[in-house]
């Protein structure tokens, strides 16, 4: 954090003397913009390249917002996981039947006029075939009544929840487009029966959002379980979580290890991480090509416009206003593109996608989530481009000695 | 080099040359362009500096107004020791007391006629409405008021560097320097950029040094005053 400060600091004083060379120096900013428009077609490929470079970043952290808002808006922080220790996930989880009946009963449990708001069940991964006609794995959840009614943000949009023992499915509405076979109406093939997709419901940008849910006890029956992978259990308050942490892991009869629901879901963000890697990657590259083609074509219009700058200095500009003149008008290129890179990038906004969880081998729909915020990100980092790119041919413009400038280089 | 040869007609000096030299170098080659030249101009002249090519005349030129710094010797400007200034003393100096009329005019292509005679002016802490009014007196003097919101590739050669004329007077300068005015321009547009800074001379009194290589605007100074390799050669008063 300190280092960062004082890296940033040298760029936060040339910029905060940037912005106040705008409002002191007499350089009108109007001369920058028009010679920009002058150069019509060089400005327009540079603003188009820091465009495509901008929009790529926003797009990349959009991807990383998406994941977030999946994982984050899943969990509670007053509901528990508990999980076969050091499963850290439950799909590799297995809780047997007996030691579930007492967890099921656990006095720290919340209650409610149908008993302790707990759910056992079962996850399992099944291949599914994607509109691109590749496949892919996909969580099939098994859970009881209780299961949904423990997951407020999910709601049934179309159709109806399933009925134990009907073999019925119920799946998320937004994984319908890359999945053909989730219409609603058709029969799934799993487990070696057929099962009916009788409802489609919304979470609410939730990671259930990637999850085909059935009863618990069909999928197990289906799939040849024996135990449960975990089971989900409301407490009084987020603060109660720690007893019944405590109180589960000290009871020698179940041995087992409770997570909070919101610390389960901050872990499997993780997800994400080489999808971020990957983007932030090509954006790295990208920005060095964008820089560089800001400065390219900053150094053209100093090369250019030696004479003018000759011409400014003799009329009695002084360097520094020359610097900062160039400046604005290399951030003034990259803003532009910063802000078409932002507003493109909002095409991107809603589109629903998907990336394969190293975490649990399976399928994690997310919608790329284009906000205000990080438009303004982009339009900063295109600042930022405008500032590298331009510093040196700026610094160029003023430095050249002044009886050459007038010659014209 | 004796001053007493140059006798451009008296008066207060606003420029007082002592033994000024200018060499450039080559790597380790020192190439002298001008040596030991002491001149004293006073207010109000009108001197063409003459010579042939590499004689040094523009190079003298770019020394008076502050564009280049001497390698030896002093030079008093409007009341001001050059050396002693600055950088930024100098370019706020050049500001307050230099008009310059460029071969090519050097208007700023981007700006308009209003807008490149302006630039000065914004230098000077002038309020919108006292640039206004300078600017377009200066473009009346220059007979350009009704291209005002013409941009330079808009107006003929004549009327560009009229424009910049009018930019060089804009501030009220004590001094005006010219790099061949006419060098761009037709005779007809020629003979009117120069009647207008004989105009400047007589009537308003700027000290007018003008480079020039053309024998008929040197005929509308005061003084011709010859440089022969880098030193002064000869001064001759004009008979109009």
């Amino acid at each position: 954090m300190i280092l960062g400060l004082l890296l940033a600091a040298p760029f936060l004083a040339y910029l905060a003397w940037l912005i106040w060379a705008l409002v002191a120096y007499p350089i009108p900013l109007g001369y920058n913009l028009r010679s920009l428009w002058q150069r019509k077609l060089s400005s327009f490929s540079t603003a188009a390249a820091i465009a495509l470079v901008v929009g790529i970043f926003v797009v990349v952290l959009s991807l990383a917002q998406g994941l977030s808002v999946a994982f984050v808006s899943s969990g509670r922080p007053d509901q528990a996981l508990v999980l076969r220790p050091n499963a850290r996930f439950e799909l590799n989880s297995s809780i047997e039947r007996d030691r579930m009946r007492i967890l099921k009963v656990h006095p720290l449990l919340k209650r409610d006029a149908e008993g302790p708001m707990a759910s056992a069940e079962v996850v399992v991964v099944k291949l599914f075939p994607m509109a691109d006609g590749t496949d892919t794995n996909v969580t099939v959840r098994g859970l009881e009544a209780r299961g949904i009614t423990l997951r407020p943000q999910v709601r049934l949009v179309q159709g109806r929840w399933f009925r134990p023992g009907l073999s019925e499915v119920v799946v998320p509405r937004k994984m319908q487009g890359r999945f053909p076979s989730l219409e609603l109406g058709r029969n799934l093939r799993m487990g070696g029966r057929d099962w009916q997709i009788v409802g489609t419901f919304d979470a609410g940008g939730a990671s259930y959002e990637s999850e085909v849910w059935s009863n618990v006890n069909d999928v197990m029956q289906a799939f040849r379980r024996e135990s449960y992978s975990a089971m989900l259990a409301r407490l009084e308050s987020p603060e109660r979580v720690e007893g019944f942490l405590k109180a589960v892991e000290d009871d020698k009869r179940l041995k087992l290890e409770v997570i909070r629901e919101t610390d389960y879901f901050k872990e499997l963000t993780k997800a994400g991480d080489p999808i971020k890697i990957l983007g932030n990657l090509i954006t790295l590259i990208l920005t060095g090509a964008a820089i560089f083609a800001a400065m390219n074509t900053m150094y053209a219009a100093v090369a250019g416009r030696t004479k003018e700058i000759g011409t400014l200095r003799a009329l009695g500009f002084r360097q520094r206003e020359i610097l900062a003149s160039f400046q604005w008008e290399s951030i003034f290129l990259c803003l532009t593109g910063g802000l078409l890179g932002s507003g493109l990038a909002l095409f991107a906004n809603g589109i629903q996608t998907g990336t394969t969880s190293f975490e649990t081998f399976s399928d994690v729909s997310f919608a790329f989530t284009i906000t205000p915020g990080l438009m303004a990100q982009g339009v900063a980092f295109s600042l930022v481009m405008g500032l590298l790119g331009g510093f040196l041919p700026a610094w160029r413009a003023s430095r050249i000695p002044l009886t050459e400038a007038m010659k014209g280089g | 080099m004796n001053t007493d040869r140059f006798d451009l007609g008296g008066g207060e000096p606003i420029i007082t040359l002592r033994d000024v030299a200018k060499s450039y170098w080559r790597e380790a080659l020192e190439i002298p362009v001008l040596q030991g030249i002491d001149l004293e101009i006073p207010v109000g002249a009108y001197i063409a500096l003459m010579g042939p090519s590499g004689s040094g005349k523009t190079t003298l030129l770019n020394l008076v107004a502050g564009i280049d710094r001497p390698t030896g010797g002093s030079l008093e400007v409007c009341g001001h020791e050059l050396n002693s200034l600055d950088d930024d003393q100098l370019a706020a100096w050049r500001n307050a007391h230099v008009g310059f009329i460029f071969q090519n005019y050097n208007l700023v292509p981007v700006l308009n006629a209003f807008e490149n005679v302006e630039l000065p002016l914004l230098l000077t802490g002038a309020g919108r409405g006292e640039r206004r009014d300078r600017v377009e007196e200066a473009l009346a003097l220059v007979n350009l008021t009704d291209r005002m919101g013409n941009y330079p590739r808009q107006l003929s050669g004549g009327q560009e560097q009229r424009v910049a004329i009018a930019r060089a007077i804009v501030t009220d300068p004590d001094l005006l320097v010219a790099d061949e005015p006419t060098g761009a321009l037709d005779a007809k547009n020629a003979e009117e950029v120069l009647a207008l800074m004989e105009r400047l001379n007589s009537e308003f009194q700027k000290t007018i040094v003008m480079v020039t290589h053309d024998p008929k605007a040197a005929h509308h100074a005061k003084h011709q005053i010859h440089l022969e390799k880098g030193v002064l050669d000869k001064a001759v008063e004009v008979n109009r």
